[in-house]
């Protein structure tokens, strides 16, 4: 029978479906009943190393709206509109949508979103949303970086330990039919979310503060397009401050020009000048090139490998030892011990230092900086080499430049710095803590104590002068350093201080650099200094290193105190009040030089001798005629006289200006057309 | 008129009866949610399926106890008045998604197609009972149906309804090799109509897709395989005992057309394999006696009518549960009893009504 035929397949059918393919079908419809809706983790906190809240995700609420379930859009608009920013017709308008459901505003006080829950309008609810908060304001901006409001970070530490801060989201999984509404009884899932862990910092907010001051101060004083100061702990990498004006504010960054969020010291680098000596003198004696003792003969200019280095003075300081080299900081000297290194001597220490490496900070796009390997430069190796001597031809990263010198200070060891001390989940248990990690050893702890005497002596002799504090022994070194522009360098300086204190077991490393200051005299002993003196005593006192008692010894000799880098009224009063005379030819406004030298002892009341910056009269040149030359002649005869050549176009030389036989002062440029 | 002979087939009517209170009930489950949200009353429609399942039990007793040979006599009167219906729907029909198939008249909406059905039913079985010797012959037996068929077939399919008019084509088809119709010429006719039937299904591209669904409802599961999918999870959900009576989580705007023509896979969800079968077998149950009504008719026309009429709800149960579990290409067809609908309702009962008073004139 046919009846029965049928009633048997569909029996089958009935069979496979509910009995074979049960589960199966099952799943598939709860599967799709039940919608899960998110519930956001709270974004773990950021905390000074003092547990000082620096970032934090504060409640705040979105309002949304299932248009089915409410009733009289009208009515309900005007009891919303005092509390959201929407007039009463767009509230209406939103809500007469037929969307499933539509956000009407988010980030909305804890206080408003009660007052709204308050109404019991049906068909509105509330979300929890929690909102970023910088409680600091500007304090480190550039450090912590940002966060979206979808609890993402995008910049900074905020990016980097994304993971970390997010934490998981937890799910409400209810019953819903097809338009999204709930089934009455239907099953409801609750799983909680999983709050992000807390950062806890290595930078000291009121260092942070400290540094910040100054150098917002020093940036406006010097006109300065930029300055940052970076102050480390030299025994741990840890990264105290890390200050960058001009800043922003993390609660309201969109009002701030993007550059402001960079965070230079790590991702930017620049060409570090003499600090960079530093290195050259650590690397030479470290490998026995030089003694202290060793004498070089300094003069206007010294020929090398094709080409010249110049006194940054213009006349040289004669016969000095390696010791008055350092504080006089001259070139020369330090482009003769990188050739008498050579590249296969001197890289190794370079590298060792950390740069042209990235040195594996926590934090994203860390900058590597540029070091020349040895046979990499293929015209003039020995030249340009000559010149990584004294900080031209590489470049660093703020963070490069601070870690390596804390090498130089802490006995020898580079470390790897920091930003995160701990990472803590939201009960305070420790999840990871960062240790203090070498990843280098450049030079011998015996070469890292002569340094320390030797930059110890570049500021109680030399250009740092005005870093000392009382009590407290810098040691350190300046740097003026050319910004490098197409073709040569232009007009612009970087003006830079980096040492420790106190100089014979150093606590804190700083590092004050100033980008493109527009005053007369722009020199890193006269700019940055003052800044670190500031800047580290602050600090030092707030750390509570204790100063050195002045000296008890009595002598009838009198020290001569190093006025160099002094405006003149200074330099006149720290005189007097070493109960000595002062005298000079023609004022200016900063001493450059003084007769006897700092550290001198004499019978009181000696007249001290006083050179100012001012009286440096460039030498004048005659140009030669550079017609018929080849590129590479026309360079060495300009740079053996102290002039700097543009090119124009390639092959020989057919035209120049300014013409053959004019005068003009070492340093000037000459701009040559090439033709083949 | 009356006639005052046996019994009534008692198992018909019980059977007949357990499906209409299982309908009712189902109705009432499968519709409370729409009701609540469409019309504020979970028991919206559910009363009106019990007021039409009243008027229709009504019918079925009234139409059991007149005799059937009256409506040898409405043989030629109601295939006219079926034609006029079924192109009156086409001009004042209600247009709903796309189809005309009901005319409304207010209190009640007329479907012409199923009048049509067992009109068709009574005529061929006339025509049987009076020209049996002629019915082999294929010209002047055999054509003259197939005419009046074809004509009624491409009516329906003008609605279109592609469902009901297959149904009636298959009853029809019953009737006939009932009726002592040559098997040859029958089967030839089946070979002639795929052709036909291709070009139905070629000529609407929703007929193609739905039979593309039918292979591989995944293949678009938000579009035309969600019919078919909502309908298997409701199914496959309800297991071997159901998630029980008013349990169903597919009815929650999941599941479309879940009061009527796929009320079964709510049923198959909330009483499971058990409820499911039973239902199967109910109707199992019908035809089966049904059959035996028709041996035992007391003439040959009792017997083609009343196979007539077991085979049209037989099929279209068949059908539609064969539609529902994804076992045949979907096609908009109620399950008879049980679906809501008062038309489809209305004319089932008083079907049986009529099978009924076949019953009483039993020759045992």
């Amino acid at each position: 029978m046919l009846f029965l035929f049928l009633i048997t397949l569909l029996a089958g059918r009935l069979v496979y479906l509910q009995v074979w393919q049960s589960s199966r079908y099952t799943q598939l419809a709860q599967a799709q009943r039940l919608r899960p809706t998110a519930i956001d983790a709270r974004r773990g906190s950021i905390l000074d190393r003092n547990y000082k809240t620096l970032a934090v995700s504060a409640g705040a609420y979105a309002v949304y709206v299932l248009p089915h379930l409410t009733r009289d859009p009208v009515a309900t608009a005007m009891k919303l509109a005092p509390y959201l920013a929407m007039s009463k017709a767009e509230i209406a308008q939103v809500l007469t949508d037929q969307k499933t459901n539509i956000w009407l505003t988010r980030k909305l006080p804890i206080e408003t979103a009660k007052s709204i829950d308050a109404l019991g309008l049906p068909g509105i609810r509330l979300l929890e949303r929690p909102q970023r908060f910088y409680p600091q304001g500007t304090l480190a901006a550039q450090v912590l970086g940002i966060a979206g409001i979808d609890n993402q970070g995008l910049e900074g530490l905020e990016f980097y330990y994304n993971q970390y801060l997010q934490g998981t989201p937890g799910r409400l999984e209810k019953e819903r039919d097809a338009t999204q509404r709930e089934i009455p009884g239907g099953i409801e899932r609750l799983i909680p979310p999983t709050n992000g862990y807390d950062l806890i910092l290595t930078i000291d907010s009121t260092i942070q503060y400290i540094a910040e001051r100054e150098i917002e101060s020093a940036v406006l004083n010097s006109n300065s397009d930029s300055g940052i100061i970076l102050i480390v702990n030299p025994n741990t990498g840890e990264i105290y401050a890390n200050a960058i004006y001009p800043t922003f504010d993390p609660n309201n960054y969109q009002s701030y020009p993007t550059e402001n969020r960079r965070n230079v010291s790590v991702t930017d680098q620049y060409e570090p000048g003499s600090t960079f000596k530093i290195f050259t003198a650590a690397s030479a004696l470290d490998s026995g090139i030089t003694t202290q003792e060793r004498s070089f003969y300094s003069g206007r200019s010294w020929s090398v490998g094709g080409g010249a280095v110049r006194s940054w003075n213009g006349t040289g300081h004669g016969q000095i030892s390696f010791l008055q080299a350092v504080e006089n900081s001259d070139n020369i000297t330090f482009a003769q011990l990188a050739v008498e290194m050579k590249p296969e001597l001197f890289h190794p220490y370079l590298a060792k230092f950390g740069f042209g490496e990235r040195m594996g900070i926590d934090y994203p796009g860390e900058g590597r900086g540029v070091l020349p390997k040895p046979g990499q430069i293929r015209h003039g190796e020995l030249l340009q080499w000559a010149n990584i001597g004294f900080g031209q031809g590489v470049a660093v990263t703020p963070l490069q430049l601070i870690m390596a010198t804390a090498a130089v200070a802490n006995g020898g060891a580079l470390l790897r710095p920091y930003y995160v001390a701990e990472i803590r989940d939201e009960r305070g248990k420790v999840i990871e803590r960062t240790q203090p990690h070498t990843l280098a050893e450049p030079i011998s702890q015996a070469t890292s104590k002569e340094m320390l005497e030797i930059l110890r002596s570049a500021v109680v002799n030399g250009s740092g002068g005005r870093a000392e504090i009382i009590g407290f022994h810098v040691a350190g070194k300046t740097g003026t350093a050319e910004v490098p522009e197409q073709g040569g360098y232009g007009d612009k300086r970087i003006a830079s201080f980096v040492g420790f204190a106190p100089a014979n077991d150093p606590a804190i490393v700083a590092l004050v650099a100033l980008h493109n200051p527009q005053t007369d005299v722009r020199f890193g002993g006269v700019l940055a200094a003052p800044v670190f003196q500031k800047v580290a005593e602050q600090t030092l006192e707030y750390l509570g290193i204790k100063r050195r008692k002045a000296s008890t010894e009595q002598s009838i000799m009198t020290v001569v105190p190093n006025v160099r880098n002094f405006p003149l009224a200074d330099a006149r009063q720290s005189i007097l009040q070493a109960g000595l005379q002062w005298s000079y030819e023609n004022p200016g406004q900063i001493v450059i030089d003084q007769i006897p030298g700092p550290g001198s002892r004499v019978a009181p009341q000696t007249t001290i001798n006083l050179y100012f910056y001012d009286e440096i009269n460039p030498t004048i040149v005659t140009i030669p005629n550079l017609i018929g030359h080849s590129m590479r002649d026309a360079s060495a005869i300009l740079s053996e006289i102290g002039l700097r050549l543009r090119i124009i176009g390639s092959g020989m030389a057919h035209r120049q200006t300014p013409q053959p036989g004019t005068k003009v002062p070492v340093g000037s440029v000459i701009e040559v057309e090439f033709l083949r | 008129m009356f006639t005052k002979k046996g019994n009534p087939d008692l198992l018909v009517f019980t059977t007949v009866i357990v499906l209409l209170s299982i309908g009712i009930i189902m109705v009432f489950s499968a519709s409370s949610v729409m009701g609540i949200s469409d019309f504020r009353d979970p028991f919206h429609y559910v009363k009106r399926q019990s007021l039409w399942a009243v008027v229709g039990l009504f019918a079925m007793f009234f139409l059991a106890r007149i005799d059937y040979r009256i409506y040898k006599a409405l043989a030629l009167p109601g295939i006219l008045l079926s034609y006029v219906l079924l192109v009156l729907v086409l001009i004042i029909g209600q247009d709903i998604g796309g189809a005309k198939r009901w005319i409304d008249l207010g209190f009640f909406n007329l479907q012409p197609s199923e009048i049509s059905k067992l009109a068709m039913v009574n005529f061929v079985a006339v025509y049987i009972a009076n020209k049996r010797e002629k019915l082999r012959l294929f010209w002047i037996g055999l054509c003259p149906i197939l005419v009046i068929l074809g004509l009624k077939f491409g009516l329906i399919m003008l609605e279109p309804d592609f469902g009901t008019a297959v149904a009636m084509s298959f009853t029809i088809l019953v009737v006939l090799f009932a009726g002592g119709a040559h098997l040859g010429q029958l089967a030839g006719l089946g070979l002639a109509a795929i052709p036909g039937l291709m070009f139905l299904v070629f000529q609407k591209p929703y007929r193609m897709r739905r039979i593309m669904a039918f292979r591989d409802p995944w293949a678009d599961p938000a579009d035309t395989g969600w019919n078919i999918i909502q309908s298997l999870l409701a199914i496959g959900s309800g297991g071997l005992f159901g998630l029980g009576l008013g349990n169903s989580r597919q009815k929650f705007s999941y599941l479309p057309e879940h009061h009527t023509d796929f009320i079964f896979a709510i049923l198959s969800e909330e009483l499971g394999f058990i409820g499911a079968f039973m239902v199967a077998f109910l109707f199992f149950i019908f035809a089966w006696r049904g059959l035996r009504i028709a041996l035992n008719a007391p003439d040959l026309y009792g017997t083609l009518l009343a196979i007539g009429i077991t085979s049209m709800i037989g099929f279209q149960a068949m059908l539609n549960m064969g539609v529902v579990t994804g076992s045949l290409p979907v096609t908009g067809i109620p399950l008879p009893f049980i679906s809501y609908g008062g038309a489809s309702l209305m004319m089932s009962l008083a079907s049986v009504g009529i099978l009924l008073n076949i019953s009483r004139q039993s020759k045992t």
